[in-house]
């Protein structure tokens, strides 16, 4: 419990080319590389943050979207604490495509109650003029699919980036409040175990 | 008992400035790893370098439990916790995460897909293994860099794959003998690593062993070796890949089912058990291999059993359950510089695992034994091997004691340990404690090199840190606390022992014990630290060692204590000079050498590592002159062991006379050891020659200590020198008090001839028989004989009295020779030797092998000889001439043969009586002795039963058949060979008158026939050639003669030849007829 605490797996999902991995260095380092490769396998990148005052370490595990690498990242689902689903708003079938990602984050991240599990989605490329999804179809989608928080992103201009992976914190510190009382004492009791020494705190 | 000694194997600490609290620590590579408690950071610093500094950080994907670095392929691998599940995963390419900003990749075991993904260079990979039961425990393998992972009820190995990414389609088997030099090179120098080491990692599932009734705590992997060990058992496996079909399956089966059956019917109660080697199979673990490599190439593999050992709480001695958990299970290599330049097979691999109140450090290989058994003073917390010490750590001190690798490891690699020539102290040497070095609240220990890095955390009972120089204060009466209570723990009460008193009265913080903390407020504050401490170099430690030994040498030379401290320095230096020269040069934790590293070259480094091993054989010569004393003085037990020891020390025997010079005030003389080696160096012939002084010196020593060797003493050649007339004077003295020995007489003759004294001389050798002369040579062999004995390499060669006897009394010589040779005193080739050295290769060399065949018995020597002598009369026969002058130019001061002919025909066997018909082509006495003498010898030997007529038939085609006696030679080769028919035409052609003679020497019995069947048609032919030779008709009437004795009258008709006239043959035919009607 120890670890939920002191590490959120959030893992990136979506179609080849959406931008997760350009969400994920934008996040983290700041940067943007518009020749970026594809992502094959899985990678991730650790980002340390303060939201409404806990401490929290993110691990960002960004994955390939193509089919092809399927069986190399589905193995590594299991474990997240939130998943941010991708899609971009100029590219439609991306958009068709996320209940697909959903269905096979659910599956192989084997989640025990997938109905109470954060989800956050991402419409993004923002800054792109053409648009073939709207704001409201993403909305809708969110609103029917189980309420999920839906931001609208661009990597390339940093546009709400940050909030967004901000809200995926939020979304998995809030459900652990919800069962905070079952196993607020243990993690209370571990802490002390392993930190004895009061000059430590 | 436990040698406890207060050395400073520790020379200086530095901490570590990790910012959180460390929760786990490991080490490898020249790399020290922190996790953070409770936490999912790795943090890397660089141990070799001072300070350690920082040198990256990386995130785990979990809560990291368990964690172990491999320095093959230099991968990390955990067992992390997330969401209440275990992973097991490796982490490679580490050191690309400098503040832990890159990204990192994530694949699975066998997904190997990179090349085109990797941006901008090599990537931090992390692999995750997936397991069907939860991971316990894991181990890699220090020399494939295998890993090995312990679940509840298998074990899993996994073999480690390299991919280079040049060529990624290629995956090869990694090369083992580069990797770790690689990873050497690497540790010196990170930037090289960066460019050179671009390979990707990779594991494949090989082996599962499923162990059904042992759940693994921890386990281990060297080699083919596999340790695994439960609360309270261990257990070593070998496991081999082999072509064979492997039928332990089967056993373990059978086995398990009988087991079943025993323990239905009774109540099993678990026992102490140790089970060595094969016996290990009866420890009731089955153990079922399932293999699961995908490459057919990997084939078989069959396990054996190699070493069981099971423990049970002693109720009785107030220990529980808990306090009777193993610990620190350790698989050890041991490489040693001898080896192929591939690293792949260690010299010996040693097993180490620790109960809280004892460690036991088995030897696998060659046989399995328990090596040591440490006793420990107060309860252990963890313990490391390395090749020098053994560390171990309880809660408030580091303790380090002493191991037995190196004696193994060097009786492996050199056979003639253990013998005159070299020597080692016994892997038995009880072990001892070097030092117990205090620390507070001390957790883990792990080693790298020369590097012990100690986690400390104080507990939350312990005292506020009080002030400074209370506290040390506090330490050191601690620590002589602690001291005093191993002393009386051990049986030793210090009160009763001064030395020992004395020892613990002094400081234990002393000067050596220097802290270079640059930041040491740092320490404040937490209750945690991370030490990293420095042992001093072997040789440091050494010197400590010998310092220390001398107290004890002048208070009491002959103490145990002396000998034991001498030979744990001894196995100190072994184990450096053990070590590869790769090793040596290694950044393993010396740094010294690697901080040279840092600015010079390789050609610098070579020769610092050069300089390095000089300074270290150089003390190991010393210490063995130091061994050697102990063990010249000691008692009798032993005491051979100062030979091997002074030996090894390149001291000369001049030193070593001068070492053991009895002290004028003892009343002690020399000691046993002492003259032990003095004896076994003077016999066995060095060519070390001493100088007079020493010569006498030793003839001295002996005469005090042991007189009976004095003949043996002065025979032996390094004491060519001796005067002699003050040995004369020992000798005569012995001759007076033990009684007349002919030895002895013969080397007073010898002192004598040194002394020219030749009537003195002769009138000694006089006084015995020559009999009872050989027999003294033959006790002596030295006082003729110098050199070629021991299977040295060194040349035979005459004494002055060998020279002085083949002057006067070469009899006596040949005698003792043969004497020699037929007690193997000397060989064949030996002898000839020292004869050619005497210059009498061609007449007293001969006599010696004349002598020879008379005395030997051996058929191979027997046809040597004769081969040899024939060879000699033929070059004797054509060398003379055959006219009788009496002077002759080129052999003018030839001696008479000790044997003529007629000697050796009358007492030599193999010295035929020369047939009769010879004296017929013997001419008379015309020829000069030399050459009849040669001449008789080489026809006695073809007319004698043994020599072997074929195999001189080429040395005497030199011969011509010239002269009568050459076609007497030919011709008794032809007819020794059997061929009768050419003889006969031979000898009728160059002899007729000797032919009657040959008929009736040789043509009897089988070969009656060629009387009528050859001779006589042959006669007939020759008379009508010419009708008026009378040699031929008195030789054809002889002939008819015996025909007509011999036939049946039809048979004597049938030979008449058809033109002779009947008046002629009648008379014989007469003959004939009446023999037959008689009969």
């Amino acid at each position: 419990m120890i670890s939920k605490s002191a590490l959120l797996k959030v893992i990136l999902l979506g179609d080849g080319g959406v931008g997760k991995s350009s969400l994920m260095n934008r996040y983290v380092t700041n940067k943007f590389d518009s020749h970026l490769f594809h992502t094959i396998g899985v990678e991730f990148l650790n980002k340390e943050l303060d939201v409404d005052g806990h401490h929290a370490t993110l691990q960002i595990w960004d994955t390939a979207g193509q089919e092809r690498f399927r069986s190399l990242r589905t193995p590594f689902y299991r474990g997240s604490d939130c998943c941010l689903l991708t899609f971009s708003v100029d590219d439609g079938q991306s958009f068709r495509n996320l209940a697909n990602w959903k269905k096979e984050f659910t599956y192989y991240a084997d989640v025990k109650d997938p109905d109470n599990f954060p989800f956050v989605v991402l419409g993004n490329k923002l800054d792109v003029p053409e648009r073939q999804v709207s704001g409201e179809d993403a909305r809708q989608w969110c609103r029917e699919n189980g309420g999920h928080p839906y931001f609208e992103t661009s990597a390339k201009d940093a546009t709400n980036v940050a909030s967004a992976f901000e809200e995926a914190v939020r979304r998995i510190l809030a459900l652990d409040d919800r069962a905070d009382h079952l196993i607020h004492n243990n993690t209370v009791d571990l802490q002390r175990k392993s930190h004895p020494d009061p000059s430590c705190c | 008992m436990v040698h406890v000694y207060n050395c400073h194997p520790f020379a200086s600490q530095q901490i570590v400035q990790v910012e959180q609290e460390p929760g786990l620590v490991c080490c490898g590579g020249g790399v020290l790893f922190v996790v953070a408690a409770g936490g999912c950071k790795v943090e890397a610093y660089s141990v070799e370098q001072e300070g350690c500094p920082f040198i990256c950080r990386f995130a785990t994907m979990g809560t990291v439990k368990s964690i172990q670095h491999s320095k093959i392929g230099d991968y990390l691998v955990t067992i992390e916790e997330k969401n209440s599940a275990t992973y097991l995963r490796a982490y490679t390419n580490w050191r690309y995460q400098a503040e832990g900003k890159a990204r990192v990749g994530v694949r699975l075991l066998g997904h190997l897909l990179r090349g085109a993904s990797v941006q901008g260079g090599v990537q931090m990979e992390i692999i995750e293994i997936p397991l069907s039961e939860r991971p316990v425990a894991m181990a890699c393998c220090s020399v494939t860099g295998d890993l090995l992972v312990g679940c509840e009820n298998t074990l899993v190995l996994f073999a480690l794959k390299g991919q280079n990414q040049q060529n990624p389609n290629q995956s090869q088997q990694i090369p083992q003998s580069t990797w770790p030099k690689s990873q050497q090179s690497s540790s010196q120098s990170q930037g090289q690593t960066l460019s050179s080491n671009q390979n990707c990692l990779d594991f494949e599932r090989s082996v599962i062993l499923h162990l059904q009734k042992i759940k693994p705590k921890k386990v281990a992997l060297c080699g083919g070796y596999v340790a695994v060990h439960a609360e309270l058992e261990v257990l070593v496996l070998k496991l081999d890949s082999s072509c064979e079909q492997n039928t332990l399956d089967e056993l373990s089966d059978t086995k398990k089912t009988d087991h079943l059956e025993d323990q239905a019917d009774f109540l099993v109660l678990q026992r102490h058990q140790e089970l060595l080697g094969d016996r290990a199979k009866d420890c009731d673990i089955p153990v079922s291999i399932e293999k699961t490599g995908l490459e057919d190439s990997t084939g078989q593999y069959t396990l054996s059993y190699v070493l069981f050992r099971r423990f049970t709480p002693d109720f009785f001695q107030g220990c529980n359950v808990e306090e009777t958990q193993l610990h620190s299970l350790q698989l050890y290599p041991l490489f040693t510089s001898n080896q192929s330049v591939s690293l792949e097979e260690p010299t010996c691999v040693f097993c180490f695992f620790s109960l809280p109140t004892a460690g036991y450090l088995y030897s696998l290989m060659g046989g399995v034994e328990l090596l040591s058994a440490y006793q420990y003073p107060e309860k252990v917390l963890e313990a490391v091997l390395t090749d020098h010490l053994l560390h171990v750590i309880t809660k408030n001190a580091l303790q380090c004691f002493t191991v037995r690798c190196s004696a193994v490891a060097a009786r492996i690699k050199d056979p003639y340990i253990d013998t005159t020539i070299k020597a080692c102290p016994p892997c038995s040497l009880e072990v001892c404690a070097l030092r117990m070095q205090l620390f507070i609240g001390l957790r883990s220990v792990c080693v790298y090199g020369r590097h012990v890095i100690l986690l400390s955390t104080a507990d939350a009972e312990t005292p506020e840190e009080p002030e400074r120089t209370t506290h040390r204060r506090g330490l050191e009466l601690k620590e002589h606390t602690l001291l005093t209570g191993i002393f009386l723990a051990v049986g030793i009460d210090p009160a009763t022992t001064p030395a020992l008193e004395s020892l613990l009265s002094r400081p234990f913080l002393s000067r050596k014990w220097t802290i270079s903390s640059p930041k040491e407020t740092s320490s404040a504050g937490h209750g945690w630290n991370l030490y990293v401490v420095d042992t001093v170099s072997p040789l440091t430690l050494y010197q400590e060692m010998v310092e220390y030994s001398q107290r004890y040498a002048e208070t009491n030379p002959q103490a145990q204590s002396l000998r034991h401290l001498l030979s744990e320095a001894h196995l100190l230096l072994r184990a450096s000079l053990l070590q590869t020269p790769e090793q040596q040069g290694n950044i393993e934790g010396n740094p010294a050498v690697s901080l040279q590293t840092d600015t010079d070259g390789p050609a610098e480094k070579q020769t610092a590592v050069q300089t390095g091993i000089q300074e270290l054989e150089e003390a190991l010569r010393q210490n063995c002159a130091q061994l050697g004393d102990c063990f010249s003085r000691g008692s009798q037990k032993d005491c051979h062991l100062a030979l091997p020891y002074y030996r090894m020390s390149g001291l000369s025997v001049t030193d070593i006379i001068a070492r053991n010079h009895p002290l004028p005030s003892s009343p002690h003389s020399y000691g046993p050891g002492f003259l032990f080696y003095l004896k076994h160096y003077l016999l066995e012939e060095t060519e070390q020659i001493l100088s007079q002084e020493t010569a006498d010196e030793v003839i001295d020593i002996f005469s005090q200590s042991e007189p009976s060797q004095l003949v043996s003493v002065c025979a032996s050649p390094p004491m060519i020198n001796i005067s002699p007339a003050q040995t004369l004077q020992v000798l005569q003295h012995l001759e007076a008090t033990a009684g007349v020995s002919v030895p002895l007489t013969i080397t007073m003759a010898t002192m004598m001839l040194r002394l020219d004294d030749l009537p003195q001389y002769s009138q000694l050798m006089e006084r015995h028989a020559e009999m009872l002369l050989v027999y003294g040579f033959i006790e002596e062999p030295r006082l003729l004989l110098h050199g070629g004995g021991g299977g040295q390499h060194t040349h035979i060669r005459p004494t002055a009295l060998t020279r002085q006897l083949a002057k006067s009394q070469p009899g006596l010589l040949v005698a003792a020779m043969v004497a020699l040779h037929e007690n193997n005193k000397v060989q064949l080739e030996q002898a000839g030797h020292i004869f050619k050295e005497l210059g009498c290769e061609n007449c007293l060399q001969v006599d010696f092998w004349e002598a020879m065949l008379m005395a030997s018995s051996q058929e191979a020597v027997i046809q040597e000889l004769l081969f040899r002598l024939v060879s000699v009369y033929i070059d004797r026969l054509t060398n003379t001439t055959s006219d009788a002058h009496p002077n002759e130019p080129h052999a003018p001061s030839r001696r008479r043969s000790l044997k003529s002919a007629d000697d050796l025909m009358n007492s030599c066997s193999h010295y035929g009586a020369l047939y009769p018909w010879l004296t017929v082509l013997n001419p008379a006495q015309n020829t000069s002795s030399q050459h009849q003498e040669a001449l008789y010898k080489l026809q006695s030997l073809l007319c004698g039963p043994s020599l072997s007529v074929g195999s001189v038939v080429p040395l005497m085609e030199r011969l011509s058949e010239e002269s009568l006696w050459g076609f007497s030679l030919h011709l008794l080769c032809t007819t020794r060979r059997g061929q009768y028919d050419r003889s006969i035409e031979k000898l009728l052609d160059r002899c007729p008158q000797a032919i009657i003679a040959y008929a009736n020497h040789q043509l009897q019995d089988k070969h009656m026939v060629l009387w009528w069947q050859k001779l006589l048609p042959e006669l007939c032919n020759r008379t009508r050639a010419a009708a008026d030779n009378s040699i031929l008709l008195s030789a054809l009437k002889e002939t008819l003669v015996v025909v007509a004795m011999e036939t049946s009258p039809t048979e004597f008709l049938e030979l008449m030849p058809d033109d002779g006239t009947a008046f002629y043959f009648l008379p014989h035919l007469l003959t004939c007829s009446q023999s037959h009607l008689l009969a």
